[in-house]
């Protein structure tokens, strides 16, 4: 079977600045997978081992991302696929997610796509439903255990695990699953796997490869600011921790906070 | 293209708090658009949670009930709401920002080729265009989207970022629409709820610890005792859930968890930037670590330097002694 697992390269910590039109300013910040995409690659790795096939990993980005993906070949990936066109820079999440499919459906085998759950930058969680409805496919999101990857039978079956429930939930495939942290514990690649990665180029694809051109963000960003400062708080003084503590519940107790 | 419309989550065949909040700003967001406010109530069995929003101020109150969506799937439930969307026409359409709302809301947003925002904090309609404001990387950007009129907007909101609607509204019809035909691609087989499930973003009041209470056995004698005197649940830092202590259903931050309850207590937590990241908006943040210059000072609301091992149990005491708990 092919299996696509979809990556993200997001800055390490959120301590980003931004640049006076607006722009997110990272620079200075280690770039990193995103966080849920890894457990993603190594749950596409898990059920690509059990059925064969390709496992590609797909990333729309800039020349700057090939590291991460040089990264998710070294962790397993058979093949990885680079979507970059400067039209690409400034798309909304619903519009990235149907340059995905296009591409997607251009590979033409696909039978299962894994996701993160969201990216630790952008943190909406929106991109895998969107992917899955450009594509016409089942989706799965939140998943945190796939219980069988059934290719023969076109069946997918995994639990959501939601706030307060856990879902038992069967798909046809094709389908696209987002998967949360604690699904699997993603291998370290070998100092070797990754010399051995160390010189691959992802194919590219452009927009005018894909044949999508016009696409745009829905909105615009009319502000973006840091968050408001907290007002500065009290520190408890006094001679010993019991006395501390007596002032403590003291505080919370006249504030009406317990 | 006017008003809004506001799909209506259900608890225990009440209308949740979060979709009475929407209500609530749904009824002044629909007057500065022009339109009416409606509610739309998709399920297995729909009157009572129809009368319901209809008393929340629903000028029409748009069903769509079919046994086959009693349990929600994403084909069910987008088909439903294409259909109110196509009825209702609104300008803008809310739902809550929940793991099961961002599966529908974004499927809705891709098919209705409408405008999204999740995770929404504020609404605001300027010259009949809607500005959305939500958070993103951890909350250190808050970024307002404004959206061009004349193409739907779906905004998945937050909890408690509105005041509910007050109730007791009069006049609202009902109306009920049929489920279009759609290829249901899922099926549920089992809805089970989380053992031992800590509803983190639903607690008023949280306990959290991290390293700083040196090991795992440490954690469970000080922090579940804390919060159980103040009747709260407990967190923890991503760090002592990588390292095993705590599962990660208990994580609060940037990868866990996005809390903002009444009071925040951070025991032997530093406060690095990922976990900032997921509880900043607590309206009320007690930090207790040994090291002074731990970052959570700088958020917290009082500040006890001294060493949790010592702290934690007088302080568990003395609120037992004074809660009567």
């Amino acid at each position: 079977m092919h299996i696509v697992v979809c990556m993200k390269q997001v800055p390490r910590d959120n301590s980003v600045k931004i640049n006076s039109d607006l722009s997110i300013n990272a620079d200075g910040i280690e770039k990193i997978i995103n966080l849920f995409d890894e457990y993603a690659i190594e749950e596409g790795l898990a059920w690509n081992e059990k059925h064969g096939g390709k496992l590609t990993v797909l990333s729309m980005g800039s020349d700057e991302w090939v590291e991460q993906m040089r990264r998710a070949l070294a962790m397993g990936a058979t093949d990885s696929l680079l979507l970059k066109d400067a039209s690409f820079a400034n798309l909304d999440t619903l519009a990235a997610a149907k340059v995905v499919a296009t591409a997607i459906k251009k590979l033409g085998d696909v039978d299962l796509v894994f996701c993160g759950r969201n990216s630790t930058d952008d943190e909406s969680g929106a991109f895998a439903p969107a992917l899955a409805r450009a594509l016409g496919w089942a989706q799965l999101t939140y998943v945190g255990k796939v219980l069988e990857v059934d290719p023969a039978g076109k069946k997918v079956t995994a639990e959501r695990h939601l706030e307060t429930v856990i879902e038992t939930v069967t798909a046809s495939l094709p389908a696209v699953v987002s998967v949360i942290k604690d699904i699997n514990n993603p291998r370290y690649p070998s100092l070797l796997k990754i010399k051995k990665v160390a010189k691959i180029q992802p194919p590219v694809w452009t927009a005018a490869d894909l044949g999508v051109s016009g696409l745009s963000a829905a909105a615009t960003i009319s502000s973006r600011v840091p968050p408001p400062p907290r007002p500065s708080g009290e520190i408890i003084d006094g001679p010993d921790a019991a006395a501390k503590v007596r002032k403590l519940v003291d505080k919370l107790l006249e504030n009406q906070i317990i | 293209m006017a008003g809004v419309l506001v799909y209506i989550e259900q608890v225990g065949g009440d209308v949740a708090a979060v979709s009475r909040e929407l209500m609530g700003k749904g009824q002044e967001l629909a007057a500065s658009l022009g339109g009416p406010l409606n509610a739309l109530v998709v399920g297995g069995d729909v009157a009572g949670l129809a009368n319901q929003a209809a008393a929340l101020g629903a000028a029409t109150v748009y069903t769509v009930s079919d046994a086959s969506l009693a349990t929600y799937t994403t084909d069910g439930h987008v088909a439903a709401a294409i259909a109110a969307v196509g009825a209702a026409q609104p300008a803008l359409m809310l739902a809550s920002a929940s793991f099961q709302m961002r599966d529908f809301g974004a499927a809705l947003a891709a098919d209705l080729d409408a405008g999204l925002a999740v995770d929404v904090t504020d609404l605001k309609v300027e010259g009949g265009a809607v500005s959305a404001v939500r958070p993103s990387h951890g909350g250190n950007v808050i970024n307002t989207y404004t959206f061009a009129a004349g193409r739907t907007v779906v905004a998945l909101v937050r909890k408690q970022s509105f005041a509910e609607a007050a109730g007791g509204a009069s006049g609202g019809t009902v109306t009920s629409l049929p489920l279009p035909a759609t290829t249901m691609r899922t099926q549920v087989s089992n809805v089970a709820p989380k053992t031992g499930a800590v509803n983190l973003t639903d607690a008023a009041i949280i306990v959290s610890g991290g390293r700083g209470l040196s090991d795992k056995d440490n954690y469970y004698k000080l922090i579940p005792p804390l919060a159980e005197a103040l009747g709260g649940a407990y967190g923890a830092s991503r760090a002592i859930v990588d390292a095993g202590w705590v599962p990660y259903e208990h994580q609060v931050g940037q990868t866990g968890k996005t809390v903002s309850p009444k009071l925040y207590v951070a025991a032997g937590v530093s406060g690095a930037i990922q976990h900032l990241a997921g509880m900043r908006t607590s309206r009320n943040i007690v930090a207790i670590n040994k090291d002074p210059e731990a970052p959570m000072f700088r958020v917290a609301t009082f500040g006890l330097v001294g060493d949790v091992n010592e702290v934690l149990p007088l302080l568990t005491a003395e609120l037992r002694q004074r809660l009567g708990r």
